[in-house]
């Protein structure tokens, strides 16, 4: 590697040659060590016990690196909640990266770190990985795409489908810091708050849950779309109504505020690191409380249920004591001010 | 009133069995939160609320927006509202003019719009300066900036609209208006006073759940005697004397000019235009714009819906064809359109 | 129409004021208010503030009901 190129990324590093060596030597081998990952063309592993959950995902964010997290970060924990939402224990993930020719190598040692940190954290093994290289301009900064194998703990088969009317409606912490937080660091509205992102692995959040029942009708993580497209879904795939408590929905001040100002809904905020669980009503209280005592959902609150009336509808109860819908979800997310 | 003594707001509603009113909610704030709070569920059944004309995404007309795309297409960079970005022109939407390559920018502020164009000597940036009294402050102010500092690549495209002649041309769609709080945050209470001399009743409402209630009690309240009235219900935002600087600002930059609205058609002296001396910032003189008019989707009854001649779930588009997803016409666009409203929050099962 | 926001002021330099609601925080003009010191509310709307007011509405719909009442 020449000194000029040494602190770039550069398009012969994803060439296939030595350079790419010294890269994944660099950058990720040391941090990724483990027996499992070898030089190998695949990683050659233990089949889980019984059922066996897998799920992909690719990353995008701009910036990579925000208030509570970066690109890496997520990239794990984005895949390890998608396992821990069927109730599976994760153990292995793969991860491939897209890198722009340029990319400063400190940054992206410091996302391998994150990704090391947090894998380390839920316990779960990479095994395996991939690096590509673009031309500059060709893709913005880094984008991951990991792939997650999990062990289905026997007897748990959560489903979007499953919720009925009289369960309870869960939700694991307070709402929408990961998309506020992102809104705040792309600075398009001049908008300063303290808020960071809920960025957080769940497996142990979950795994706490099971050790009181594996009664769980629904486990959803909240990402894109929020809270309220999240239950906008169950609704349609149970064919039930949702019935929320606006005012017990926790929400950060400081990112209500920001709502208020841009005249956007907090339940349709992205979240990073929340869960919405579903299940019945007299289990609700001992999920919450188990959830309260792991660190990433302290804040975990019962905030509706589950009706027979008006199937595929979610109505909120509103401030004031009468009900409305909540608006469903329209896409991109605009501020209002005209 | 000895009838209404010491009832609460929302029991002078619930409790109300007096002639049958109309109530048109002009500003599409209003109509938001209305239906965000559920507020329709506290009124009596005699009382019909009307979503009115004073959402100015809804009525700024097709041809606005075809003129914005016609200057994303031809190298201006599009600073605007988030309000606007989805609302459908005669062929396309700022959505889609910035999907095939144009510079389409979401601002805060028309003062963000001259602070982006201060970092960006290289780009031409237009303000889409929409929005009523309230809103063009702002838009001025962001013109007085961008002159201050010389700024050459500045420049507003303007479909302002203001409300007194609008008033006059909606009388009789209803029996008492709400007035919008913040346009007459800018312009004071005196448009309010001389239209109950002339027989036009309105309430002044705030924004918040207490604030609408209150304002729709005392409507409902005044409005069963029969006799036209004013009140100012929102006396912490609205001064009689309003915001005079503000006023006076407008009055430098802009002057009245007829105006197209959507639903209503043209009603002339509503709409503002930049004065002769500031053509150095009138987008449509600094690109040498062609006339653009646009075309409506005819079936779009969205004109009606303005005028309170028909409910939203009246038109033969409304969750078919035109849903908020999707949208035909610019009351199902914006969130504070009327369609939207009805459609989002069931409307017509409230 | 226009969509308000309560904000309290909490610095003001050269017309323009860092405002905040519930710990967000922006810049908006003060320009066309005449004065404005920081602890005061004002409504905000795209960007600038447009009038001064006093941020809790108990006192004003109790007062708007007296008057009814009258």
């Amino acid at each position: 590697m020449s000194d000029k190129n040494s602190g770039h990324v550069t398009l012969a590093m994803g060439a296939g040659g030595k350079q790419t060596a010294e890269l994944i030597e660099r950058v990720f081998a040391r941090r990724f060590d483990s027996p499992l990952l070898t030089a190998d063309d695949a990683a050659v592993l233990d089949p889980p016990h019984g059922k066996m959950a897998m799920s992909t995902d690719g990353f995008i964010v701009s910036p990579a690196f925000f208030a509570g997290g970066n690109v890496g970060k997520l990239s794990i924990c984005g895949t390890v909640n998608d396992l821990a939402c069927m109730g599976a224990r994760p153990l292995y993930l793969t991860c491939g990266f897209v890198i722009e020719e340029g990319y400063p190598l400190q940054k992206l040692e410091q996302i391998a770190d994150s990704m090391a940190t947090t894998a380390a954290e839920v316990g779960v093994t990479l095994v395996a990985g991939d690096t590509k290289v673009a031309g500059r301009g060709q893709v913005d900064g880094v984008f991951i795409t990991t792939t997650g194998v999990g062990e289905v703990v026997e007897g748990v088969s959560p489903a979007g489908a499953k919720a009925a009317p009289g369960d309870a409606i869960i939700v694991t912490g307070d709402i929408g810091r990961h998309g506020c937080t992102i809104l705040l660091e792309r600075d398009d509205f001049g908008i300063e708050a303290d808020v960071t992102s809920d960025c957080a692995p769940l497996w142990a959040s979950v795994k706490a849950m099971l050790d009181v029942t594996h009664d769980i009708h629904v486990i959803r993580d909240a990402t894109r779309g929020g809270v309220g497209t999240v239950l906008y879904e169950i609704a349609g795939q149970s064919n039930v109504g949702v019935r929320l408590d606006a005012t017990v929905v926790p929400v950060d001040p400081a990112v209500g505020g920001v709502c208020r100002m841009l005249g956007l809904e907090p339940l349709y905020l992205a979240c990073e690191g929340r869960l919405v669980v579903i299940a019945p009503r007299d289990v609700a209280p001992a999920l919450v409380e188990a959830l309260q005592a792991c660190p990433y959902s302290v804040g975990a609150a019962i905030i509706g249920e589950v009706v027979d009336e008006r199937p595929g509808w979610v109505v909120l109860n509103t401030e004031i004591g009468t009900q409305t819908l909540l608006p469903q979800p329209t896409g991109e997310l605009l501020p209002r001010i005209c | 009133m000895s009838d209404v003594q010491k009832k609460t707001p929302a029991e002078i509603l619930s409790s109300y069995d007096g002639r049958s009113l109309r109530i048109m909610e002009v500003c599409g704030t209003h109509t938001h939160e209305i239906f965000r709070l559920g507020i329709r569920k506290l009124l009596p059944p005699q009382v019909d609320l009307i979503s009115g004309p004073g959402c100015p995404v809804c009525v700024t007309q097709v041809g606005f927006i075809d003129e914005a795309i016609w200057l994303a297409e031809h190298g201006a960079t599009i600073t605007t509202f988030g309000d606007l970005v989805r609302v459908p022109g005669t062929t396309g939407s700022l959505a889609t003019a910035r999907a095939a390559g144009g510079r389409v920018r979401v601002v805060y502020s028309p003062l963000d719009a001259v602070a982006y164009a201060r970092e960006h000597a290289d780009e031409r940036v237009v303000f889409l300066s929409v929005g009523f009294e309230t809103t063009v402050p702002a838009a001025c102010l962001a013109v007085e900036q961008a002159k201050a500092e010389g700024l050459q690549n500045f420049s507003l495209l303007t479909a302002n609209k203001t409300m007194p002649n609008a008033y006059a041309a909606l009388r009789d769609s209803a029996d008492v208006f709400l007035y919008p709080g913040h346009v007459h945050a800018i312009t004071g209470t005196k448009l309010c006073e001389d239209l109950a001399a002339q027989g036009v009743s309105g309430v002044l409402a705030g924004f918040t759940a207490k604030e609408l209630i209150t304002a729709l009690a005392v409507a409902v309240a005044k409005g069963a005697e029969g006799k036209p009235f004013f009140v100012n219900a929102y006396p912490r935002v609205v001064k009689p004397e309003g915001a005079p600087s503000a006023v006076a600002l407008i009055n430098k930059v802009m002057e009245p000019c007829d105006a197209e609205w959507r639903g209503l058609g043209v009603i002339e002296g509503s709409g503002l235009r930049l004065r002769g001396e500031y053509a150095d910032v009138d987008a449509r003189r600094v690109f040498q714009m062609p006339s653009i008019e646009g075309r409506a989707n005819p079936a779009c009854r969205c004109g009606e819906v303005l005028r309170g001649a028909c409910k939203p779930s009246d038109c033969p588009l409304f969750g078919r064809g035109c849903t908020p997803q999707h949208a035909v016409g610019a009351c199902m666009v914006s969130g504070e359109g009327a369609c939207s409203a009805y459609y989002q929050y069931g409307g017509d099962l409230q | 129409m226009c969509v308000g926001l309560s904000a309290k002021v909490v610095r003001i330099q050269d017309g323009t004021a860092i405002v905040d609601a519930s710990g967000a925080k922006r810049d908006v003009s003060v320009a066309l208010l005449d004065e404005v010191e920081p602890g005061d509310y004002v409504m905000v709307h795209a960007g600038i503030a447009i009038a001064k007011i006093t941020d809790e509405d108990d006192h004003e719909t109790d007062a708007v009901m007296e008057a009814l009442y009258s």
